[in-house]
């Protein structure tokens, strides 16, 4: 019986703990995600019309940007949202 | 190891003085190469010569090289193309890479060929004492000398928000653990993180082509002829090679001759001006040698030695 309740503590503190380094690092993954879009946007960002580095720094980089290229298509489908999402990365509801 | 840019306006005799140049100081034992980036490609005619794009050694101390650069663009391109079909290798399953082949047609493309080619022959042709350059008109030239320093600028950029990316990354692995909620791996280390070690790869290649574009051992010379429209653009190109941080070493002042020798003096007094110091060398339409030669028999040699 105290084992089955000193495992049922363990678990909860160890459920508040990893909430609590959720919510610590949610915004610094908000602004990361807003880093590698920005960092993507400035590479290749010539494909919809932004000014371009020299090509060579695109055409370069291009091969190794496969993950940041997931990032701003996402960004890119919530961009209608991107309020929202701020709003709640801040918990303000 | 020196260079020598010969620059102008198309049609000053770029060619004639970079080649006479080139053969007039590999006549005094130093081992020269001359390349003729200009699309124009004269080298062969003036050694009556058919040149490749490999060195052709004319005599024991001068070897002379034409390069193609739509050629060096395809090569460039190609070599990438097969890179981008690695990394993302779903295009071979639809044969969609054939449609990357317009990336020839992107504008600056040319100007990259030329500087990897430019790139290719610092790191390679060690063992000569001159490499004499015959480069293309003025605007595309300017662009290929700014080329380096605008990129470094670049990278510069980049570096900074990629270690910025790094440090975010390195923050959430200490709190949460080695992935990321999407199961993406969180690499915070720039010495694993290949983004990062491509650009300080690419920041270390043109910081060394910059570098050596404004170094001691890198002259520029200005080819121009005594009128009014090869002054104005000799003038545009030394401020753009000033704007780049580039002196020019000598002005090279052709095809004067009796009938434009008033011309001449205006001329050199209008370009000579207080902001530039530089070598002037006349060069007399009666200086060409006889018959069929394009080479000038004044010696350029003492300018640049």
């Amino acid at each position: 019986m105290l084992r089955e309740l000193k495992r049922k503590l363990e678990q909860y503190i160890h459920t508040i703990e990893r909430s609590q380094r959720e919510t610590a690092v949610d915004l610094t993954r908000y602004e990361l995600r807003e880093l590698e879009n920005i960092f993507v946007l400035l590479t290749i960002g010539s494909f919809i019309g932004l000014p371009a580095p020299p090509c060579a720094v695109s055409m370069e980089l291009l091969p190794y940007l496969g993950h940041e290229l997931e990032i701003l298509n996402k960004r890119a489908s919530e961009s209608s949202d991107a309020l929202a999402e701020l709003m709640g990365s801040l918990d303000i509801d | 190891m020196k260079s020598i840019f010969f620059t102008g306006k198309g049609g000053t005799g770029k060619s004639t003085l970079s080649a006479s140049a080139a053969l007039q100081i590999s006549e005094r034992g130093k081992k020269v190469l001359l390349v003729s980036f200009d699309p124009a490609h004269n080298l062969g005619d003036i050694f009556h010569l058919e040149l490749g794009h490999k060195k052709y050694s004319y005599t024991s101390n001068l070897y002379l090289q034409e390069t193609d650069l739509e050629e060096a663009a395809r090569e460039y391109l190609h070599s990438h193309l097969a890179l981008l079909n690695e990394a993302y290798s779903y295009m071979k399953a639809f044969n969609l890479e054939k449609y990357f082949q317009v990336f020839q047609y992107s504008p600056g493309v040319e100007e990259y060929a030329a500087l990897i080619c430019l790139e290719k022959i610092l790191n390679r042709e060690n063992a000569f004492d001159f490499i004499v350059f015959d480069t293309p008109p003025t605007g595309l030239t300017l662009r290929i000398l700014a080329l380096p320093a605008i990129t470094c600028a670049w990278l510069q950029h980049l570096i900074g928000l990629r270690r910025d990316i790094l440090k975010k990354r390195y923050t959430i692995h200490n709190i949460t653990g080695k992935y990321d909620p999407e199961g993406v791996e969180l690499v915070y280390r720039e010495d694993q993180d290949r983004v990062m070690q491509k650009i300080l790869e690419m920041q270390q290649r043109y910081e060394r082509v910059k570098r050596w574009l404004e170094g001691g051992d890198n002259m520029i010379a200005v080819v121009l002829n005594p009128d009014f429209l090869s002054l104005r653009e000799s003038r545009r190109l030394m401020d753009g090679l000033q704007d780049l941080a580039l002196k020019p070493a000598a002005a090279l002042h052709n095809k004067v001759d009796p009938a434009n020798l008033q011309a001449a003096d205006e001329i050199e007094q209008a370009l000579l001006g207080p902001d530039f110091a530089l070598k002037l060398q006349r060069v007399y339409s009666t200086d060409l040698q006889a018959g069929q030669s394009c080479l000038v028999r004044r010696d350029l040699s003492q300018i640049f030695l």
